[in-house]
């Protein structure tokens, strides 16, 4: 997990007619590695989101400092629609993002648009609809298919074109919390599966948990914490103002660390820190 | 102190085939509206030409490019046409456009981008000229006098211009906001 293969060098970035929105962004994304990226609303981590394709600044516009290099190259001169052949991006407003009647136009689109053979689309789309729990649905209207297997089409179209570094911002935020869950499940399933890169842009870190190896807290436009997720949520913990945005068990276990002088486990789940607490613990408080 | 960093700029991306889906989504519309427009006094305001005026004062094409909008435009009209020669509305639409495009090359010329009444002169003129040909190819085929064409014709064509150029200038504007809408933003 040494590679990188999103690189910010002391980047800044403002939208047209906008303050600075990035200042001073140096991040590199490593290659294999499943980042959970948190911050308050407005912190700049949807527009950091587009800077990994591209999109900013060289679709919308602005002004910019610094240099962004997608798996190797340098972002600059780069077309979008080439960039998203090795990036693939969900918004979290997924409507927006489909454009076909059916599923099975929506996710041959993009490789259409891309020149792929008939063969191969038909056996791209067909295994991507089967990836995420959707298979045979190629014929559905997408007025067929509730929000949540829209959600998961739209993910269907964007592995068609086997992206190397898979973008998600918040993919989940239209959600119910079991929805919620289940997308989650079915992502980090892929990206065991394809060995990818995954960055998830998420509000709230919670139903991330079991899976994140590394995290980036954006404040304000600027990188709060990053790193092993362990070493990022402690750089977290220790910054008042910032510390809400850990996941709760995360919080609870700095917590009880500072206050009994102990070193807890890196607890993925509930039952991981009520075990690791009812051995630590059995006895030692009362009610 | 942090220190500033310079900026480089860099402007929105233009969307070089933005303008085949406006194109094509106005000429839609513009057949839609012809089909389903009441007469009012002998009168009805040619949407397709509205249109293309329209699209092309947003996009500002070639010369070769308008040629192609218009030729597009006449062989939309074609099929519901009530004309005694329905193919003439190709040879007066890929004049409407050649004027629309040669009008909006001219404001560009002259500083007159923003114009407030851009919209209505293009659209009006346009139609004019288009009405004018359309109607000149129509005494022809019908061997009609000079006069009537004069006298009966124009005036009716300078009627429909000017209907369509109020058309035009009240479209305009909220086309405008879309063709540059980006990202669900306003970007001009």
């Amino acid at each position: 997990m040494s590679e990188t293969v999103i690189n910010f060098t002391n980047f800044y970035f403002k939208y047209l007619n906008s303050q600075l929105v990035l200042k001073n962004v140096n991040l590199a994304i490593p290659q294999g590695a499943f980042t959970v990226m948190a911050g308050p609303s407005g912190a700049g981590k949807t527009t950091l989101c587009k800077a990994m394709l591209g999109i900013v600044p060289f679709y919308y516009g602005g002004s910019y400092s610094g240099d962004i290099e997608i798996l190797g190259e340098n972002v600059k001169g780069k077309r979008v629609s080439d960039l998203a052949m090795r990036v693939g991006l969900m918004l979290d407003d997924y409507e927006s993002q489909l454009v076909s009647l059916t599923a099975g136009e929506e996710v041959a689109f993009s490789l259409l648009n891309h020149g792929f053979k008939p063969q191969e689309v038909a056996e791209r789309t067909k295994k991507a609809l089967t990836d995420v729990g959707l298979p045979g649905r190629e014929n559905y209207q997408l007025d067929e298919l509730s929000g949540g297997q829209r959600q998961r089409l739209l993910l269907a179209s964007v592995l068609a074109v086997h992206p190397e570094v898979l973008v998600l911002d918040e993919p989940v935020s239209a959600m119910d919390p079991d929805g919620a869950k289940s997308l989650y499940a079915l992502l980090y399933k892929i990206y065991k599966e394809y060995n990818m890169t995954v960055v998830v842009v998420e509000h709230d870190i919670n139903n991330l948990l079991p899976y994140a190896t590394h995290m980036v807290i954006v404040d304000n436009g600027q990188i709060a914490a990053k790193g092993p997720v362990m070493d990022a949520a402690k750089v977290t913990y220790d910054n008042p103002v910032l510390r809400e945005n850990l996941p709760r068990l995360w919080q609870i276990k700095f917590n009880l660390e500072q206050r009994f002088g102990i070193k807890l486990g890196d607890w993925r789940s509930e039952e991981e820190a009520q075990e690791e607490l009812q051995e630590k613990f059995q006895g030692r408080i009362s009610k | 102190m942090e220190k500033q960093p310079v900026l480089i700029n860099v402007p929105a991306a233009k969307d070089s085939h933005r303008w085949v889906a406006v194109t094509a989504l106005l000429l839609a519309i513009g057949i839609i509206l012809h089909t389903i427009s009441p007469n009012i006094g002998g009168v009805t305001p040619n949407w397709t030409i509205a249109m293309y005026s329209i699209t092309i004062s947003l996009t500002n094409p070639s010369l070769s490019r308008a040629l192609g909008i218009g030729f597009v435009a006449g062989l939309t009209i074609v099929p519901s046409s009530k004309s005694a020669f329905p193919l003439g509305n190709i040879a007066s639409e890929l004049a409407g456009a050649t004027t629309a495009c040669l009008l909006v090359k001219l404001f560009l010329a002259a500083h007159l981008e923003k114009f407030k009444f851009k919209g209505f002169i293009i659209g009006g003129i346009a139609t004019m000229i288009s009405g004018g040909v359309f109607t000149f190819i129509l005494k022809l085929v019908l061997n009609l006098p000079i006069m009537m064409w004069v006298t009966a014709m124009l005036p009716v064509v300078a009627i429909v211009g000017v209907v369509n150029g109020i058309v035009t200038q009240v479209l305009y504007t909220p086309v405008r906001r879309l063709f540059f809408m980006q990202g669900g933003k306003k970007d001009e």
